[in-house]
C-alpha cells in the first residue's frame, strides 16, 4: 500500500520536473543539435542550405588562420587556468586555515569583485593598461620611460590579465568549497607521522582537493579560451582566439555552415579534455571524495 | 600576502574606473585634474542609457521569475523523484554548465533562425533562462537535499498531502535559498552580454549599449555607466547579505530557544 503511494510521489515529481526538462531539450539540446547539422551543409548568406559536405570541418581544420587562432586559445586557457588555480588554492588554503576572523570579510570581497560587469572589467583594464592608460601615463610623469610602453595592451598578456581579473574570484570560491572540509587534525595527524610542509602538501592535501581543483581548472579553461570580446578590445592583432574567428562566421561573413564546423570542433575539443582530465584523476586514484 | 596582492589586482581597477567617473575633463590619464559630476549628470540623461536600462531590467526581472518558477520545479521533482529517469533529467539542467556563453548564442541563434523565430526581448529571456537554469538547480538542489526525509514522512503520517508538504515542510526550508537563487539570475541575466549580442532583435541591452561605447577610441560616460552599474551591484548584494545574515542569526536564536525549552 504505502509502496503504491511512494511510487506514485515519485511518478508526480518526475511529471512536476518534466515542464523544465523539456525546454532544456527544446532550447538548449536541440539548439546544439541544430548547429552540429548546420555544419554538414553549405552556408549561404546568415543561413544555409544544400548541397550536404564535409568542407566546413575541412577548412575548420586546416586554415591556417583557424591554427593561430586555436593555438592562442589554448595558450590563453591553459595560461589563465593555471594561474588562477596556483593563486586560488593558497588563497583557498589560508582562508579555511589561518584567515581566521578575516575569512568572511575577505571572502565576501572576493564575491564582491564577482559583482563587476563583465564590460566593465575589459574597459577597467583598457584604462590601465592603455598607451595613454593609467600605467603609461605614471610611467611618464615619473619619467621612468619616454615613450609608452605598446605591448601593455593589445597583447595576449593583457588578454589573460583580463581573463584571470575575471575568473580567479570562481576559481577562489570552488576552492574553499573544497578545502573546508579538510580538517587540521588531518595535517597534525600527518605532521605527528613525519610529514614535512611539502608532504602535507602533496600527499595530503592535493589527493583531497584534486577533483575540485581539476574542475576550477576546466572551468576558467573553457571560459577564459573561449572568451571572444576580451580579445576584440584588448588582444589587438595578436591576441585572437577561436572565438574571434566563430562570431566573425555567423555575424559578419553570415557563413554559418563554416562558424557551426567551427564551433563542433571546439566543443569536441573541450569534451577531449574534459575526457584526459577524468581519465588521468581515475588513474592517479583521486577521484571526488565524499565527505558525507 | 598572496591574498593582499589579488585583492589588490581584483579592485584597483575598477576603483580607477570610479575615479575617472568623477574626472572633470575627459582625459583618462593622470595626474587628476578635479573633481565633478558632469559624466552622471550626462549618462542619467542620455536616451539611449536609459532605454538600455529599461529592456535591461525587464530582461533580467522576467528571467528571474522564469527561472525561479522552472528551477524550482526541476530541482524539487528531480530530488523527490525514484524514476529511472532521474539521473537523465538532472543531467539535462546540469551539462549545460560547461558550455561556452559563445556557443550557446550562436546555437540558439541558429536554432531560432532554423525556426523562423523572430529575435525578440521574449529569445533573449529564453536564452538567460537557459543560461542561468544550471547555476539556479544547482543551488536549489544543494538546499533541497539538504531536507531530512523523516521530516517529510513525520509530516505525511500526520496526514499532510504532497502539496502541503511541498508548501509548508520543504518551501519554509529552502525559500531564501530560492530567493537568492533568483536574485543570482538577475545579476547574470542583467550583466549578460555575450549570449544577448546573437540573440537579440532590434532593442539594446544595458551591456549593448556599453559595448558600442567601448569600441569608440575614448568615452568617458562609460566610467559613469560602469560605476552605476557597481554600485547596483554593490547594494544589491549587499542587501542579499545582510538579509541572509539576519536570517542566519534569527534560526541561531531559534535553535537556542528550543533546546533551552528542552533543558
Amino acid at each position: 500500500m504505502s509502496d503504491n503511494i511512494a511510487k506514485r510521489a515519485s511518478r508526480v515529481s518526475l511529471l512536476v520536473a518534466t515542464p523544465s526538462a523539456a525546454g532544456m531539450l527544446a532550447f538548449f539540446f536541440l539548439p546544439i543539435v541544430i548547429v552540429g547539422i548546420y555544419g554538414f551543409q553549405t552556408g549561404e548568406l546568415f543561413q544555409v542550405g544544400e548541397p550536404w559536405t564535409l568542407d566546413n570541418f575541412h577548412s575548420a581544420l586546416t586554415l591556417s588562420v583557424n591554427h593561430t587562432m586555436a593555438w592562442n586559445s589554448v595558450v590563453t586557457g591553459v595560461l589563465t587556468a593555471t594561474i588562477a588555480v596556483g593563486i586560488g588554492l593558497p588563497i583557498a588554503y589560508w582562508l579555511h586555515f589561518s584567515a581566521g576572523r578575516w575569512a568572511i570579510p575577505v571572502v565576501s570581497l572576493i564575491i564582491a569583485s564577482m559583482f563587476a560587469g563583465y564590460l566593465v572589467r575589459i574597459y577597467a583594464w583598457r584604462t590601465v593598461l592603455g598607451s595613454r592608460g593609467v600605467v603609461n601615463s605614471s610611467l611618464e610623469s615619473l619619467g621612468l620611460i619616454e615613450e609608452p610602453l605598446q605591448y601593455l595592451i593589445f597583447s595576449r598578456t593583457a588578454v589573460i590579465i583580463a581573463e584571470l581579473h575575471l575568473l580567479l574570484p570562481f576559481a577562489v570560491i570552488i576552492l574553499y568549497a573544497a578545502v573546508r572540509p579538510i580538517r587540521p587534525d588531518f595535517l597534525e595527524a600527518a605532521e605527528d607521522l613525519g610529514a614535512g610542509p611539502w608532504t602535507r602538501w602533496t600527499r595530503v592535501i592535493l589527493p583531497l582537493v584534486a577533483a575540485p581543483l581539476a574542475s576550477a581548472w576546466l572551468f576558467v579553461f573553457i571560459v577564459s579560451s573561449s572568451d571572444f570580446v576580451t580579445p576584440q578590445f584588448l588582444g589587438g592583432l595578436k591576441g585572437q582566439l577561436i572565438g574571434t574567428q566563430i562570431n566573425r562566421y555567423f555575424r559578419e561573413a553570415g557563413d554559418y555552415g563554416k562558424g557551426a564546423a567551427l564551433a563542433m570542433t571546439m566543443i569536441v575539443f573541450y569534451g577531449l579534455v574534459f575526457a584526459v582530465i577524468q581519465f588521468a584523476l581515475r588513474r592517479l586514484k583521486l577521484q571526488r571524495v565524499d565527505w558525507d | 600576502m598572496v591574498t593582499i596582492a589579488a585583492l589588490v589586482f581584483l579592485f584597483a581597477p575598477l576603483l580607477i574606473v570610479i575615479l575617472f567617473s568623477f574626472h572633470s575633463t575627459n582625459s583618462l590619464s593622470l595626474p587628476f585634474e578635479g573633481f565633478s559630476t558632469r559624466w552622471y549628470r550626462e549618462v542619467l540623461s542620455d536616451r539611449s542609457v536609459r532605454s538600455g536600462l529599461e529592456v535591461s531590467l525587464k530582461i533580467a526581472l522576467l528571467t528571474a521569475a522564469v527561472t525561479f518558477v522552472f528551477g524550482t520545479a526541476a530541482a524539487y521533482g528531480v530530488s523527490r523523484t525514484m524514476s529511472r529517469l532521474k539521473g537523465f533529467y538532472a543531467a539535462l539542467f546540469v551539462i549545460p554548465i560547461a558550455m561556452p556563453a559563445l556557443i550557446l548564442g550562436i546555437a540558439l541563434l541558429s536554432f531560432f533562425s532554423d525556426r523562423g523565430i523572430r529575435l525578440s526581448t521574449m529569445t533573449v529571456v529564453i536564452a538567460h533562462t537557459v543560461f542561468v537554469m544550471p547555476f539556479f538547480y544547482v543551488i536549489a538542489q544543494t538546499a533541497l537535499n539538504r531536507i531530512e526525509v523523516a521530516q517529510l514522512e513525520a509530516a505525511a503520517d500526520l496526514g499532510a498531502a504532497p502539496f502541503y508538504r511541498f508548501r509548508h515542510v520543504i518551501l519554509p526550508k529552502v525559500l531564501p535559498v530560492l530567493l537568492g537563487g533568483a536574485a543570482m539570475s538577475f545579476v547574470i541575466s542583467f550583466d549578460e552580454f555575450v549570449v544577448t549580442y546573437f540573440v537579440i532583435g532590434n532593442e539594446s541591452t544595458l551591456p549593448l549599449v556599453i559595448f558600442s561605447r567601448l569600441r569608440r577610441t575614448i568615452d568617458p560616460s562609460i566610467n559613469a555607466i560602469s560605476s552605476l552599474l557597481l554600485f547596483v551591484n554593490l547594494a544589491l548584494w549587499l542587501a542579499a547579505l545582510i538579509y541572509s545574515l539576519r536570517l542566519q542569526r534569527r534560526r541561531r536564536l531559534d535553535a537556542l530557544a528550543q533546546t533551552e525549552d528542552i533543558v
